[in-house]
């Protein structure tokens, strides 16, 4: 049933399906959470700044999903030499880093007003720029070796070490004293958000990993032709 | 008894390069302070100034003359054939690897250990951050062998590249500047950093021989 996802020629098959409605769904839901977003309470304390979170959260959320989606096939493609995942690897690599580049920009548009400042050297928003460089650097070095096999298990290998730095930003809030504030949605307990920005929130997250989700399976799909004809 | 005499004998020849490039670890000294004038003329000759940022001063020049020192790690031995000849005496390549890292850590990090207290003397550190800086440079400098093994191995496969090595280096010593530089804000609890660096230097040790030898296998099967 989800062959698919390690199958290329299934891959293309089953996208070729889903891809229209995918555009369809994605950009309904885009304007739906917009409106959301349009509709939602201003902050008592931040007034309108608060709305920068609804392209904030998301695109934080969705930069350490497309390494950890990325760390999990590296692992299956050494594991059991699929190639597969290591075009998922190259295809990926760009979305994770704009959406970690659009985290970066919005979350420091954020902290002017209300921090005082463009940048802060803080745990968490060092560790996400030191995100923002490994996927620089994988980037990089998609375009370093002339080996094929060689450059897919290299950055393969890198990944996985690199992933060290996933657990570290999640937890970057709880061990250190930040002054970014600490997860108020991802923790095991109740969220600690209102619902009427918490349900915006969500619809601008699902419709943010829709369109991430698209760009992949056109990036793919061009991968496994680039592929194909070498 | 004979593997012994083999790694002896690999020491020794190790030991014969690094005396005959003997200026090539001068000048990555030079570099060292050279690059240390560079940043005490660009910052001004306040003492305060300098004794309060000189610590990080040390191990950033440290860390970027270690990378000076990358291209020479495996590329003669593989140009010339060294390394197989080498596997063809026995010694498997994760071996030849380990070696390897310990000779760059003797023969090459170890002269920078004479240097650091005269560079601290430039920027009139106290004694006690020397000596913080003296062990966790012992320890920072296996793990740098480790990386710098690593991404020197992984350039061998590369011919468009090379400053790729180097940034990856500087990429993964963000953890060891971070634990040895802070060793001097907790003065109390010093001794759970360096903990921390021994740990990670016994990670490095452990997973950088496989990853450099697959990578030297690699490169030695599509020379």
């Amino acid at each position: 049933m989800f062959s698919f996802l390690i199958n290329p020629s299934k891959f293309n098959k089953f996208t070729d399906i889903i891809f229209k409605p995918l555009v369809f769904i994605s950009s309904v839901i885009l304007i739906v959470g917009l409106i959301l977003v349009y509709l939602s309470p201003l902050d008592y304390q931040q007034g309108l700044t608060v709305k920068i979170m609804y392209i904030h959260v998301p695109s934080a959320w969705l930069a350490l999903l497309t390494y950890a989606i990325m760390t999990i096939y590296s692992i299956i493609g050494i594991a059991f030499k699929m190639p597969f995942s290591f075009i998922i690897n190259r295809a990926v690599a760009p979305i994770g880093a704009v959406f970690t580049l659009l985290c970066l920009i919005s979350g420091s548009l954020w902290g002017k007003p209300m921090w005082g400042t463009w940048w802060v050297w803080d745990a968490r928003l060092t560790s996400v720029s030191i995100l923002l460089l490994l996927y620089l650097v994988i980037i990089f070095l998609n375009q370093t070796f002339e080996n094929r096999d060689v450059r897919e298990k290299t950055i393969a290998i890198f990944i996985i070490i690199g992933s060290i730095n996933l657990p570290i930003i999640k937890f970057s809030v709880d061990w250190w004293n930040t002054l970014h504030q600490p997860a108020s949605i991802s923790k095991l307990s109740a969220p600690s958000i209102d619902g009427s920005m918490l349900q915006p929130l969500l619809v601008m997250t699902i419709a943010f990993s829709l369109i991430g989700l698209m760009i992949a399976v056109l990036r793919i799909k061009a991968e496994i032709l680039i592929r194909k004809n070498h | 008894m004979i593997l012994i005499k083999k790694i002896f004998l690999f020491f020794k020849r190790e030991s014969k390069l690094f005396y005959r490039n003997i200026v090539d670890l001068f000048s990555n000294i030079l570099f060292f302070f050279l690059s240390i004038f560079i940043f005490v003329f660009a910052l001004g000759t306040d003492e305060q100034l300098l004794k309060s940022i000189g610590l990080g001063i040390i191990w950033s020049l440290l860390l970027l003359s270690s990378t000076l020192s990358l291209r020479r790690f495996y590329e003669e031995d593989f140009n010339n054939g060294v390394l197989i000849i080498i596997h063809m005496r026995g010694i498997s390549y994760e071996l030849i690897v380990f070696l390897k890292i310990l000779s760059h850590f003797l023969f090459v990090q170890m002269p920078f250990l004479i240097s650091i207290p005269v560079a601290s003397l430039l920027f009139n550190l106290p004694i006690y951050e020397v000596y913080n800086l003296m062990i966790t440079f012992i320890i920072g400098s296996l793990i740098l062998s480790c990386l710098s093994s690593m991404s020197a191995s992984m350039n061998l496969l590369n011919k468009a590249n090379f400053s790729i090595g180097g940034i990856i280096v500087l990429l993964f010593s963000i953890p060891i500047i971070i634990f040895s530089v802070g060793i001097n804000e907790i003065e109390s609890d010093y001794k759970s950093l360096i903990n921390i660096l021994i740990g990670i230097a016994l990670i490095f040790l452990g997973i950088s021989p496989w990853a450099s030898a697959s990578f030297l296998k690699l490169a030695i099967r599509n020379k």
